[in-house]
């Protein structure tokens, strides 16, 4: 025989004898037996695999500090309630019992270890009263209330600048918004509405002052953009109106409410209201409902500025079929 | 015959689905059983490993040594014939040209070689290549016959193995119309893209005439596929050096080690065994088999630590070359037909013991079913009792643990793979001029690629082959195709 068969003789056996010495071992291991060489005899135990975020906590199970950091699975647990402490530099610890049973594995793989001293930063660079940020999240805007100044920044602060300054009204504002194409701001209270032009770019405001559009009549509870940004629509008491963004435009009224102060809001998406109202059933109740009314026009004053009326709107908003007709003619609608 | 041939695929499809259904009703026991494979698995990779290892010091030691000075000191090397048969099929003058060539250049007497090209007689430019290269080589061998195998003789098939044998049968008239005895004949079969290395017939020679009973030998060389290695692409790089390896493991393993390819053999014993099979694909295989029921079990094969080089299968586009890599795996794999052929002769033969008998065909059905299944176990079917095993069998220990040892194997193939990567530099030809530096790299990097390339090449042409038989679809040979950058 060859020194290479030799060789491969010894290995052939010394691969069998690991194998079948081994095997039991990987076998206990796999259904998580733990042998006890004092007694000679496999126990059953059980598996806490724990993950935390971040990763790299100390784990104490039992008073044990362990060695390994997390991501970690702590084998051979006799079964029963242990307790595992995540302790991480900088972090709040995280302490909970858990249940470990026979042959099986309990996961505590959702721990968020919080800071103890949060990274708080100021994001705005001058004395704010109140802010409130653009559907995108992507500008910050922050009025000043004592100088009548609105400002505005990126989420984390930077390019802070102010934009405009506001005539102001008594009360106070109730709510802020800006118009969807971002060149105008309009806040309100009970009774009166305000509107300032934004600057754009090199672009100086359409108007020099704030518009002031007054309520007497009735109360506001809630404010809208229209999606042409040159209308606002307003909730209010009595009746929701629609009206344009003009010194001395008149208010057309959409609906007229049963239930009074009831709540409503505009999707510019689909060009619908939405507001609750109440209304008598056939059985002599009033139960309250929400209704979506179709505005059904996308109008866009910068370009064609003389399409929309509110003579129109008012006759679309009461859901006259002058479409059809007019699509009969041959006309575009 | 039938059962036989239906037993190596029903077994290894009865495998993967006993693990599949078992996955679906018992994912436990499933688990543990792909464990223990896995284990079992990492052992085996070991101990081939190490083999490996072994087999490739052998082989560097060796293919150094001056075989034919070593020969020259043995009286009787005078006295011994080298007959070289090159089976052609549609090989032209740019394939076998380089084999010639390496004939040519080979450090042995040339007067002793006699040298036959056998075409096919049905391929049409056949006698065109055969005058070609008669005229280049005419007075380079002891002799060169150009012979031209007449198509569907008798019990034949369209295969290989036919035109080698009549090939053969033509060599013997040729031998003893001169008197010479064929037990002073050596024939080597080799494919028409064979390259010898320059001290192969020398090391033939010499094993042939100091190894006791060498006609009860066949003398088998380590099969590379470097004509066109660094041309062809990585996955079949890795395929046709992991098939070099393959011989090399098996070459350590004498007990079971079977002809493959190009291989030598007594020209005396072959006659006697009645010359290859002419209706079966794996003829090189085959020829063993026949030869150790021929002497009863007395036959063995003798590993040669030298090489020869053939062309490594690739073809112009990506999926193409996948094609044919794939075809010529299940070609190899169709091998799988020697099982029904050895246990059936074996049955009638009494000469044989028993134990013998039911250890090599045992080795046979085990190396065939273990090929067609080991990959799907391992990289299938190890995930299966997770994707299936449910809420209650992920909360359990062993489904917690199953990923993390069958990641531990993966990790383990890497690890191996480091040392593949070493020793296939060791059997790398030189790089050619026109090929970049940083081909090396590649090289080197496409081991990793392992894992994926076993699951695709490694069981699943071998499953389609015994697949075949089983349904009695038997295949019909193809020739690989051979394409070269550079010849």
């Amino acid at each position: 025989m060859s020194a290479d068969q030799k060789i491969r003789t010894v290995l052939y056996y010394v691969s069998v004898s690991v194998f079948l010495v081994g095997l039991p071992f990987i076998l206990a291991f796999s259904l998580s037996y733990k042998f006890d060489r004092r007694s000679f005899k496999f126990t059953k135990t059980g598996i806490i695999s724990v993950r935390s975020q971040p990763p790299g906590a100390g784990v104490t199970i039992d008073g044990e500090r362990l060695a390994d950091k997390t991501p970690l699975s702590v084998t051979e647990l006799l079964p029963g309630t242990h307790s595992v402490t995540l302790e991480l530099e900088g972090y709040y610890p995280y302490a909970r019992d858990v249940e470990v049973e026979g042959a099986r594995v309990s996961r505590l793989e959702k721990v968020i270890l919080f800071p103890l001293r949060p990274d708080i930063q100021q994001v705005n660079k001058e004395r704010i009263s109140l802010f409130w940020t653009d559907d995108a999240r992507a500008s910050v805007y922050y009025v000043n209330q004592d100088e009548n100044l609105v400002y505005r920044s990126d989420l984390e602060g930077n390019r802070f600048e102010q934009l405009c300054s506001f005539t102001p009204i008594a009360p106070l504002p109730r709510k802020w918004e800006i118009s969807p194409d971002r060149t105008r701001l309009a806040y309100f209270n009970q009774r009166q509405v305000g509107i300032v032009e934004l600057p754009q770019g090199k672009r100086k405001p359409v108007f020099p002052n704030t518009v002031i559009l007054n309520f007497p009549s009735d109360t506001i509870n809630d404010m809208f953009w229209y999606a042409d940004s040159y209308h606002i629509i307003l909730i209010c008491r009595k009746r929701i109106v629609i009206c344009e963004a003009r010194e001395g435009a008149g208010p057309v009224t959409l609906v007229n409410l049963a239930k009074r102060n009831s709540a409503g809001f505009y999707d510019p998406r689909s060009d619908s209201l939405y507001f609750m109202d109440s209304q008598e059933a056939p059985d002599g109740n009033t139960y309250d409902n929400l209704y979506r009314l179709e505005m059904r026009n996308r109008v866009y004053p910068f370009t064609l500025p003389d399409f929309i009326t509110l003579k129109g709107l008012e006759q679309r908003m009461n859901l006259l079929d002058w479409r059809l007709e007019e699509k009969k003619d041959g006309k575009k609608p | 015959m039938r059962i036989l041939e239906i037993a190596p695929g029903a077994l290894s499809w009865s495998i993967i689905a006993f693990f599949v259904v078992l996955a679906i009703w018992k994912p436990v026991y499933c688990a543990v059983l792909i464990i223990v494979f896995d284990f079992y698995w990492i052992i085996r990779t070991i101990y081939l490993t190490t083999l490996l290892l072994l087999a490739n010091r052998q082989l560097a030691k060796q293919r150094r040594r001056p075989w034919f000075r070593a020969c020259q000191k043995i009286p009787a090397w005078e006295q011994i014939y080298q007959l070289v048969i090159f089976p052609v099929y549609k090989e032209g003058p740019d394939i076998l040209r380089p084999s010639l060539e390496a004939l040519r250049h080979t450090h042995y007497a040339r007067d002793r070689m006699i040298v036959v090209l056998a075409f096919e007689e049905r391929h049409g430019p056949a006698r065109e290549y055969g005058q070609i290269l008669a005229r280049e080589y005419e007075k380079t061998f002891g002799d060169l016959l150009v012979m031209f195998h007449p198509d569907r003789l008798p019990g034949e098939k369209r295969l290989k193995g036919a035109n080698a044998t009549w090939a053969a049968k033509r060599s013997k008239e040729y031998f003893q119309s001169r008197g010479v005895p064929l037990e002073r004949v050596i024939v080597s079969c080799f494919d028409a893209d064979t390259c010898v290395d320059r001290e192969y017939f020398g090391c033939l020679a010499y094993h042939f005439l100091t190894v006791p009973q060498p006609h009860q030998a066949s003398y088998q060389p380590v099969p590379v596929y470097n004509n066109n290695i660094w041309y062809a692409p990585a996955f079949a790089r890795i395929i046709e050096t992991s098939a070099s390896f393959c011989q090399m493991i098996e070459s350590m393993r004498i007990e079971k080690f079977v002809t493959f390819s190009s291989h030598s053999m007594s020209f005396r014993t072959l006659v006697d065994i009645d010359y290859w099979p002419v209706d079966m694909i794996s003829d090189d295989s085959v020829v063993y088999w026949k030869a150790f029921l021929h002497f009863n079990g007395a036959y063995r094969v003798v590993p040669l630590y030298t090489t020869v080089s053939m062309d490594a299968a690739y073809s112009s586009s990506f999926f193409k070359t996948l094609w044919v890599q794939y075809k010529q795996k299940r070609r190899w794999a169709w091998g799988v037909e020697n099982f029904a052929f050895l246990v059936s002769r074996l049955l009638k033969n009494r000469h044989i013991p028993a134990a013998v008998k039911m250890r090599r065909s045992f080795q046979l059905l085990e190396s065939h079913v273990t090929w067609a299944t080991w990959a799907i176990i391992i990289g299938v079917i190890g995930s299966l009792p997770m994707l299936l095993g449910g809420r209650f069998f992920a909360q359990s220990a062993i489904g917690y643990n199953l990923p993390r040892i069958t990641g531990l194997l993966f990790d383990f193939t890497l690890y191996a793979s480091l040392v593949w990567i070493v020793l296939s530099w060791t059997i790398l030809p030189p790089r050619p001029k026109d090929v970049p530096w940083s081909r090396n790299l590649v090289m080197a990097a496409e081991w990793l690629i392992v894992p994926a390339v076993i699951v695709l090449l490694g069981s699943t042409p071998a499953l389609d082959a015994q697949t075949r038989l089983m349904f009695g679809r038997y295949m019909e040979f193809s020739a690989t195709e051979k394409t070269r950058k550079v010849v």
